[in-house]
């Protein structure tokens, strides 16, 4: 027994022992406490009942009368019922640590509900943006759309530029608006994990993206992807919006070359789409995936600034990360993983081509 | 107006869409007989012949309900709702024709037993496209529920 225990438990004696002598609220709460340290300390049971008893025999041995035993007895019966064993004395540290843990709770609780009600919140914001928000445009659009069909010939060739200023304007604002509430939607939405080919995730959006390379030349390089686990209607955007933004950016190629395919970093498999286009100066690389931010003017190439902020959202969503490299003028190349690469393979690990694949937990 | 012929209830509060819907419909010569209700207790005093429609009969209901959702007073729901538990209206088919498209609309809407459920476009143009293919869906296509489908079992 440690030095610090010992004087624990004569503390503990001495403390009891002026209970028991002159009983009242003090010294009651004095024996408690020494008795709850020496408990902590490490004081064991058979100690603790040796510590009562030699402490009640000192005491009785020195009391005169009948009376004053009887006393000490009923202060001694006081004390033990309410905390004679060590684990009741044990279980007033865990009651201590249940209030702590109570309060924490409760302030979680409350730290929970308020995020719940900022979410509803946000919810509603998003539901009156999807609702409020697009009407006005419906109306612009609308009536815009009715006077340059029903009035054309009575306005002068300026004034029907000038409308279709507005037009372009409402179908620009409702394509944000719409880009935006997808994304409200991709950061509140729970992930539905399936385990999926990439391949046709990429063969579904070639397919969409068809009208779009109609008469233009297109080589298309596609290596064998893995299956991983993953949410398909999201990693479809994913594809949808890197390989759009490929297409779009290799306009400007007699023949565009845009290939995806995999290669190893730092022991992780990593997923690229690279283009042969316009590209863009790493200097703004920082940018690349904010809300509404643009590397490019509207007139050369249209978009609304929300489809990378969708991809980052998804692969963070999915636990991997998302960069991309680039040059002015020579192409571009976004890779991204998904799931945080582990040492040790498991079994859920897929493995293609030799890369073993770590899935998002 | 001759409310038995009925064909298309739009229960619709924003006047400038009820103008461009009407339009549309109009220009596809779809609809001539079209009642429009502003909001929830409207478009109901008309299904259920009450108010100013007491004149009205369950016999003559409309081919078809085109219904916003966020209306005033009663909101398209609860319209949805009463129209959907009611064996006189029951097996009207009702459209919700709105912008939304929250999920939790969707899926209160079909739990509710709704016929369709159509996002109004921002672009009028495709707005236009698919209030064409709604009338004639609903008024050409469709076979309309018979006399007896309204009867109660």
């Amino acid at each position: 027994m440690s030095d610090g225990l010992d004087q624990l438990k004569e503390a503990y004696a001495a403390a009891l022992e002026q209970y028991l002598s002159v009983g009242g609220e003090p010294p009651l709460h004095r024996a408690y406490e020494v008795g709850r340290q020496a408990v902590r300390a490490g004081l064991s049971v058979l100690d603790m009942a040796s510590v009562h008893q030699e402490a009640l025999v000192r005491v009785l041995v020195r009391t005169l009368t009948p009376e004053q035993s009887a006393e000490v007895a009923r202060r001694a019966a006081a004390f033990f019922l309410e905390c004679l064993s060590p684990f009741e004395m044990s279980q007033r540290g865990f009651q201590e640590t249940i209030s702590t843990l109570r309060q924490l709770n409760a302030e979680l609780e409350r730290q929970a509900a308020e995020l719940a009600a900022v979410n509803k919140e946000l919810e509603a914001f998003t539901c009156s943006v999807s609702h409020d928000l697009r009407a006005p445009l419906r109306h612009i659009d609308g009536f815009s759309r009715l006077l340059l069909d029903e009035y054309s010939e009575a306005l002068p060739e300026r004034a029907r530029r000038y409308l279709s200023r507005v037009r372009d304007g409402t179908r620009r604002m409702g394509q944000m608006v719409d880009d935006l509430l997808n994304l409200t939607h991709v950061g509140r939405r729970d992930l539905d994990l399936r385990l999926t080919g990439l391949n046709s995730l990429v063969e579904e959006v070639l397919g969409d993206l068809r009208p779009e390379t109609e008469g233009r030349e297109v080589r298309w390089e596609i290596a064998e992807l893995p299956f991983v686990e993953c949410d398909p209607a999201l990693m479809k955007q994913v594809f949808a919006n890197l390989l759009g933004n490929a297409v779009k950016f290799t306009r400007p190629r007699p023949c565009a070359v845009i290939q995806v395919g995999t290669v190893m970093a730092d022991d992780s498999a990593v997923i690229f789409v690279r283009d042969n286009g316009v590209g863009f100066s790493m200097k703004h690389a920082q940018k690349l995936f904010g809300v509404f931010q643009r590397l490019h003017r509207q007139e050369d190439f249209e978009g609304t600034g929300v489809g990378l902020a969708t991809v980052e959202r998804v692969i963070h969503k999915h636990g991997g990360r998302v960069w991309a490299e680039a040059e002015l003028n020579k192409g571009a190349t976004f890779y991204f993983t998904l799931g945080v690469p582990q040492s040790e393979g498991r079994e859920n690990d897929v493995t293609v081509g030799g890369a073993v694949w770590k899935l998002a937990r | 107006m001759e409310t038995s012929e009925v064909e298309i209830l739009l229960v619709e509060d924003s006047p400038e869409d009820v103008e461009l819907t009407l339009h549309a419909l109009r220009q596809e010569k779809l609809a001539n007989r079209i009642q429009v209700a502003r909001d929830g207790e409207e478009a109901l005093e008309f299904l259920f012949c009450r108010g100013p429609h007491n004149a009205r009969s369950f016999e003559h209901p409309p081919r078809v309900v085109l219904l916003d959702l966020k209306l005033p007073k009663v909101d398209g729901m609860e319209v949805l709702r009463e129209i959907k538990k009611d064996p006189r209206t029951q097996p009207i088919p009702v459209v919700i024709l709105t912008a939304s498209r929250e999920e939790s609309d969707m899926v209160e809407g079909y739990k509710l037993g709704v016929n369709g459920y159509v996002q109004k476009p921002v672009d009028f143009d495709r707005l236009r496209e698919v209030v064409k293919g709604l009338g004639l869906y609903w008024l050409v296509v469709n076979e309309p529920p018979p006399h007896s489908a309204f009867r109660p079992r």
